[in-house]
């Protein structure tokens, strides 16, 4: 503890609250933007920073971490479209809120929910970062290949859309497909590449969701003409409501708990923890069949948990030099830039600059609430601008953000393609999430599976003799069985009635 | 519409990143994403001839992908006889033009100078009973398959290592069990956790775990021995094998003899600047420099050894029986997906066909059909007509089709205004503030 004052010494030194601002603001402002995300950014100000002081180097790079998982949310609300992965969740209820009217709220609770996940896992990052690295290291490949077979029951359990499962497990396995494209990771081999040169380095998902979410749902959109597309004034409070209030400090809390050690896993991500959120609210909700609908719920806990998670990843990074996440991997050579090896002794060696990076951490959370809740009314506006100056806005902000990612004229023409995929699964009623969720997890889920095989020499038993992998599986099992019967009991009721 | 946070961050970049204004320009291309080590070292090149040669403006340019063989070939191909360009490249891309089947080799481009390296460490976790690495290769030997050997990418350089110490003491490459892991750091975890036998990586991802006597060296891959190290080089551990993962610049083809000599000149003067020595310090990278005649010799060397063993592996891989039974090779998963798809996709198909459900309506469908079309067309036109006019064009289709009709000349003209301002002020932002270079 005296570790940490003497860390918020450091933080609260007006200059490094100056670069803390600066980091948290331009999070913010690039969390927002499609296709820029948080590493790019630090990536191409590493030699800005270079005559800087490291600490307030440091200060800036994680405000722009925090800020980028703060501002990624608002597009995902107002518009549809996610503007990092970690919070297409958040987009699924979010934006139904914002149809509903209730895009105040969304905003609030998302900022509020952010807000006491960052400063409640900043605080379980200075007290028990040991004791996460321990947990964290009992995770073998086996244990990761298990917690994704989870996560891919859950997102076709739970995101199914109207009724159907089936349609799930299609759009899962499209993504699962589209994430297996290119050079694979454990033998160098080319797969499905069809001898195209640009296919070698697979899909990205950054383009997947832009196409998806953005470009699929103005082609929807139009596809059903300007009298379908009405969005409700926003009604009662600008913010949210006691009611509100009440069904969301739970989910924060749990969002919290889910989101910090999932973080801090060596596998890193923060879309597992916003899935696992979204499925624990949903089976813990007195109205379940809200979700999906605009429920409060599962905006207030993904949103927690994206923040919680980002906080875990300073766990291996700090202790370890561990990073998991492209934006843990950038911060890390910003450490080394200034001579800096994270590690088991960054701690003894560095203790004002890591405590200093730590606290400014508190203080940005602090910052980010400041300036969020009064731009809530701001953001709000944004649905007022005409609609279809809105969606030409939003294509030429999606195309723009394909471009950027490797500034290749072939992203454009991909981008289009997954668009107009995204579009017929609208069309036939498929959830689109699963599909991101296969590209994203699909490749690790494979990778961790031959790891897991090649270390055990082929015998598939460790999946089942390893205790922590065997209950994971357990439970995905549970959860697959649970949902079968579940609908042949609804359609039992059906032909009964 | 993003006005107050964005408008700040815009005045903040700016106020950092104005480019100087300056006569003679250099392009280093590093043909990986930002924050490799390739990256790097382009970026300190970048600093130190600012700094050495007042005047001159040096940019980046980041083309990733295949192990620097897309950024390789877009070099050889695109900056032919042009004396102002470097590329970025290492021991990595020498086997990445090999497993990826490029046809573009380093052979295509100009070699000026070798700047750094690192040395590779093999490690075990401070709990194994192996503690030396005589002892982890009489288990190697015993039963090759039992010793798990973590690592970076397949085909990198801490692969590369494993399989030639393996020919080095008798075993086909093949028989290496070798785990690859995204990025030498994240095998890490899994020798920390003892999921893997052993673990290879450039010495500073593990430098703080050793210092803290988490993991044990067991050998390092320099030829000679660093005092800063407590380990035995391979050769000390009676295994003749040298190994570095260095780093280099090459020029494109199609140099005359006097521009090439002076950008050996030209390199050879920054490489042994103050500046630079420090930044190499610094980054914990060790001054391996090697110019002309001579680091064109030693690339030659390393390309036929990288390929002998690669070919060998490639080989034995093709005519060995499967290892195990069950075999889930790299075709295996994607495979099976795409069966699983296609079945799912026709069960879902032939479910909405007998069912009562009716398609929903999509009284717009032409025009989203018309929008898909002006999507399609947007790489040819940003290409040819540059972001601006290609970004005004989609703003007003979209517009248009939202509306559904064809819309009155008034309003089209409106929405081509908005459209155009607005793809103005991003161009804007993103050209100078960001420094993101658009068409």
């Amino acid at each position: 503890m005296p570790d940490l004052w003497a860390g918020f010494v450091v933080a609260l030194q007006p200059i490094n609250l100056l670069w803390g601002l600066a980091g948290v603001t331009l999070g913010a402002a690039v969390g927002v933007l499609p296709g820029i995300g948080p590493a790019l950014t630090v990536a191409l100000l590493l030699p800005v920073t270079y005559g800087l002081d490291p600490t307030a180097a440091l200060i800036m790079f994680a405000g722009i971490y925090y800020g980028a998982m703060y501002g990624g949310s608002t597009t995902s609300i107002l518009l549809n479209t996610p503007g990092e992965s970690a919070t297409i969740v958040t987009a699924i209820d979010g934006h139904q809120m914002a149809r509903n009217g209730r895009a105040g709220a969304a905003l609030a609770t998302a900022a509020i929910g952010s807000f006491v996940a960052g400063t409640l896992a900043t605080l379980a990052l200075s007290l028990s970062a040991p004791l996460m690295v321990r947990m964290a290291l009992a995770f073998g490949s086996a244990e990761y290949f298990a917690l994704m077979v989870l996560a891919f029951v859950m997102v076709t359990t739970l995101l199914g859309g109207a009724g159907s499962r089936l349609a799930g497990w299609v759009s899962l396995m499209l993504g699962l497909a589209l994430g297996s494209v290119g050079i694979d990771g454990l033998s160098g081999q080319a797969r499905f590449t069809f001898g195209i040169p640009y296919l070698l380095d697979g899909v990205d998902p950054v383009i997947v969701a832009i196409g998806l979410f953005a470009i699929g749902e103005t082609l929807w959109v139009v596809s059903r003409g300007p009298d379908e597309d009405q969005v409700l004034p926003v009604r009662g409070s600008l913010w949210m409501t006691r009611e509100e209030w009440q069904r969301s400090w739970k989910p924060w809390l749990r969002g919290t708990a889910i989101g910090f050690p999932m973080g801090a896993l060596p596998a890193g991500g923060a879309e597992l923890p916003t899935l696992m959120s979204y499925a624990i609210e949903k089976r813990l909700a007195a109205t379940p069949d809200e979700f999906g609908h605009g429920a409060i719920e599962a905006v207030a806990g993904p949103e927690a948990a994206n923040n919680a998670s980002a906080a875990g990843t300073l766990v291996p990074l700090l202790t370890l030099g561990l990073p998991t996440s492209a934006t843990a991997a950038v911060l890390l050579a910003a450490f080394q830039q200034f001579g800096l090896q994270p590690g088991p002794l960054l701690f003894e060696h560095e203790p004002k600059l890591v405590w200093g990076v730590i606290a400014s951490l508190y203080v940005g959370n602090a910052m980010l609430l400041v300036l969020n809740l009064p731009l809530v009314g701001l953001w709000v506006k944004l649905l007022s601008i005409p609609r279809p100056w809105l969606y030409g806005g939003i294509l030429v902000m999606a195309s723009l953000g394909a471009f950027s990612v490797h500034r290749s004229a072939g992203d454009l023409l991909l981008v289009a393609g997954v668009g107009m995929v995204g579009y017929l699964l609208r069309y036939i009623g498929a959830p689109v999430a699963p599909v991101m969720i296969g590209v994203i997890l699909g490749p690790a889920a494979e990778q961790h599976l031959r790891r897991a095989l090649s270390i055990s020499q082929g015998d598939w038993s460790v999946f089942l003799t390893r205790p922590l992998s065997a209950a994971l599986l357990a439970v995905a099992a549970v959860i697959l069985l649970a949902g079968i019967r579940r609908r042949a009991t609804l359609q039992s009721t059906d032909e009964a009635q | 519409m993003r006005g107050v946070p964005l408008g700040r961050a815009v005045v903040l970049i700016l106020l950092a990143a104005t480019p100087l204004h300056a006569q003679s320009s250099l392009t280093i291309v590093a043909p990986a994403a930002p924050g490799g080590g390739w990256d790097q070292t382009a970026r300190v090149m970048q600093r130190v001839l600012a700094e050495s040669e007042p005047g001159i403006s040096v940019q980046v340019d980041n083309i990733p992908g295949a192990a620097g063989t897309i950024g390789l070939a877009r070099f050889v191909q695109s900056e032919r006889g042009n004396p102002d360009a470097l590329l970025v490249t290492g021991l990595v891309m020498v086997s990445g033009v090999i497993t990826n089947a490029s046809p573009v080799s380093l052979s295509h481009a100009t070699p000026i100078a070798r700047l750094t390296g690192e040395t590779e460490v093999i490690v075990v976790p401070s709990a194994s009973p192996h503690q030396t690495l005589g002892d982890l290769i009489d288990a190697f030997k015993r039963n090759p398959g039992a010793v798990s050997w973590g690592g970076g990418s397949a085909g990198g350089t801490d692969d590369l290592l494993v399989r030639l110490l393996a020919e080095q003491v008798g075993l086909p490459p093949s028989r290496v069990n070798y785990i690859a892991f995204s990025g030498g750091g994240a095998a890490l975890a899994a020798v920390l956790g003892g999921q893997v036998t052993a673990a290879v990586s450039g010495y500073g991802e593990f430098a703080g775990q050793i210092a803290a006597g988490q993991l044990r060296p067991l050998a390092i891959s320099a030829a000679k021995r660093i005092a800063t190290i407590q380990a035995p080089t391979l050769r000390e551990a009676g295994v003749p094998l040298d190994l570095a993962n260095w780093r280099a610049i090459v020029a494109p083809p199609g140099l005359s003899d006097a521009e090439h000599d002076a950008l050996i000149a030209r390199v050879t003067r920054m490489a042994t600047s103050e500046a630079w020595k420090k930044a190499v310090a610094q980054n914990g990278w060790d001054d391996l420099f090697l110019a002309g005649a001579d680091f064109r010799q030693f690339l030659l060397a390393e390309q036929s050894r990288v390929e002998a063993v690669l070919h060998r592996l490639a080989a034995t891989e093709a005519a060995g029986p499967p290892r195990f039974t069950l075999a889930v090779t790299p075709t295996t998963v994607p495979n099976i997906t795409v069966a699983i798809f296609g079945i799912l996709a026709a069960g879902l198909a032939w479910s909405r066909a007998r069912g009562s459900a009716t398609a929903p309506p999509a009284p717009g469908w032409r025009m989203a059909a018309f929008l898909a079309l002006a999507l399609l067309a947007q790489p040819v036109l940003m290409l040819a007509a540059g972001f601006i006019a290609s970004s005004t064009f989609l703003f007003t289709v979209a517009a248009t089709a939202w509306r559904g009709a064809r819309p009155a000349a008034g309003i089209l003209a409106k929405d081509t205004a908005v459209g155009a301002v607005f793809a103005i002020f991003i161009y804007v932002i993103f050209t100078t503030g960001l420094g993101v270079a658009l068409p």
